[in-house]
């Protein structure tokens, strides 16, 4: 049993071993211009970002969202609703196409083409984003698809979405508020194109998505998330999303439709 | 017994340095990951590009000498720069072997798991959206 089995352990491990080495050569590598050091943040004895640190607050006291994140994990972005499709409260119609989607195994998702994501699946995009906050606006830039989000802070309203002028879009129109540490974004107008995670939750142009922002340190925002969309589902219905800020990393550029080619092999199953 | 703990030292090291996929595309609509294919040869063009770097290699059938140009595809290259990377890790001339899934549409493609390089014997992991794939 052991001779067929020691191969595999040495393999393993001298993968891990080279797995780990790769990682430090990386981060060396790309010091050189991408992970350039950030001014003006909390540091540890070691240098590093101090990701246990106060959270930083705005000139005028408020949470300051600005850095450099990526989510914690993908389990969200691959599906919602994980092994409890049962929380989710869809209306048949909406559940047909859910089963439509995963029985082709999310084959006709946007992405395919280089479409976007919309909110909520773009917070749960494992790809670097880069929060820019202003007392005004705060936007967010996308290292996927290279596209930006902007939520007002201006006091503005949500626009009417029902009338011949206004535009859908994928990202939707978004005004935010501040309760106390958190900032509450309000998300309208969206284009009803996007799904909501990979499985394929559905969405609507009646769709109308309430995320709560906070940030409890340095190194971590928190967003609680409620889905409203009352022609794909019966009742809102919320969930999580965990953001961690890396530290002295930055936005490297990514044009989907520099070399997309996997459209005419997506056959589902 | 030493070799037992090494192993599962190896599994957990892995686990724990487990970095997301970037998400472009659905896996399972494109590759089937139970079936599982290595294939060696020498590279013939690299695609150092977004979404998906690719890079194609010259495979020789043993067995009837014939040689077939398989494409493989790999995660995003900002994805592989920050896993250790960089754009010239796979050069044409290189030989390799690479494991990973094949496609589901009888295309000469594969999405690659983890690349070998045959003059280092350096392994890449080349970030696989492949649930179940090393990383």
């Amino acid at each position: 049993m052991m001779r067929f089995i020691a191969p595999l352990l040495r393999v393993t491990s001298v993968a891990a071993v080279v797995f780990l080495l790769a990682g430090t050569a990386h981060a060396q590598f790309l010091d050189e211009w991408v992970n350039y050091k950030w001014k003006d943040v909390p540091r540890t004895a070691d240098g590093k970002v101090n990701l246990d640190a106060p959270a930083p607050k705005t000139a005028d006291g408020k949470t300051d969202f600005s850095g450099f994140y990526m989510p914690r994990d993908f389990s969200k972005l691959i599906s919602i609703a994980g092994n409890k499709p049962e929380d989710i409260p869809l209306l048949p119609a909406a559940r047909a196409i859910y089963q439509q989607r995963i029985d082709t195994n999310g084959k006709d998702h946007p992405g395919v083409s280089c479409l976007p994501s919309g909110i909520p699946e773009k917070l749960s995009i494992p790809d670097g984003l880069k929060v820019i906050q202003t007392p005004n606006v705060i936007v967010f830039l996308y290292e996927s698809r290279t596209i930006y989000r902007q939520v007002f802070l201006d006091g503005r309203k949500l626009p009417k979405i029902d009338t011949d002028d206004f535009q859908p879009s994928w990202m939707g129109y978004s005004v935010g508020r501040w309760e106390g540490d958190a900032l509450v974004v309000e998300t309208v107008g969206s284009n009803g194109r996007a799904w909501l995670d990979m499985k394929g939750l559905p969405g609507t142009e009646a769709l109308h998505v309430t995320e709560r922002y906070t940030r409890p340190n340095m190194g971590i925002v928190n967003i609680d998330v409620t889905i409203d969309d009352p022609k794909a589902y019966s009742k809102p219905w919320s969930f999580k999303v965990t953001w961690n800020l890396r530290g002295d990393a930055e936005l490297i550029e990514s044009i989907c439709e520099e070399n997309s080619k996997d459209a005419p092999h997506m056959v589902g199953k | 017994m030493r070799l037992r703990q090494s192993f599962w030292t190896a599994i957990i090291a892995l686990t724990a340095v487990a970095a997301p996929l970037a998400a472009h595309h659905s896996f399972a609509a494109e590759y089937d990951g139970s079936k599982q294919v290595t294939m060696s040869g020498k590279v013939t063009k690299v695609e150092w590009m977004n979404p998906h770097a690719f890079f194609y290699v010259d495979v020789k059938d043993e067995k009837t000498g014939q040689v077939t140009n398989w494409a493989f595809e790999l995660n995003s290259p900002n994805y592989l720069m920050r896993s250790g990377w960089t754009k010239s890790s796979l050069k044409v001339d290189d030989l390799v072997t690479v494991q990973g899934a094949m496609s589901r549409d009888g295309n000469k493609q594969v999405n690659a798991s983890t690349v070998k390089l045959t003059a280092t014997g350096k392994v890449l992991f080349a970030g696989s959206s492949d649930p179940n794939a090393p990383r």
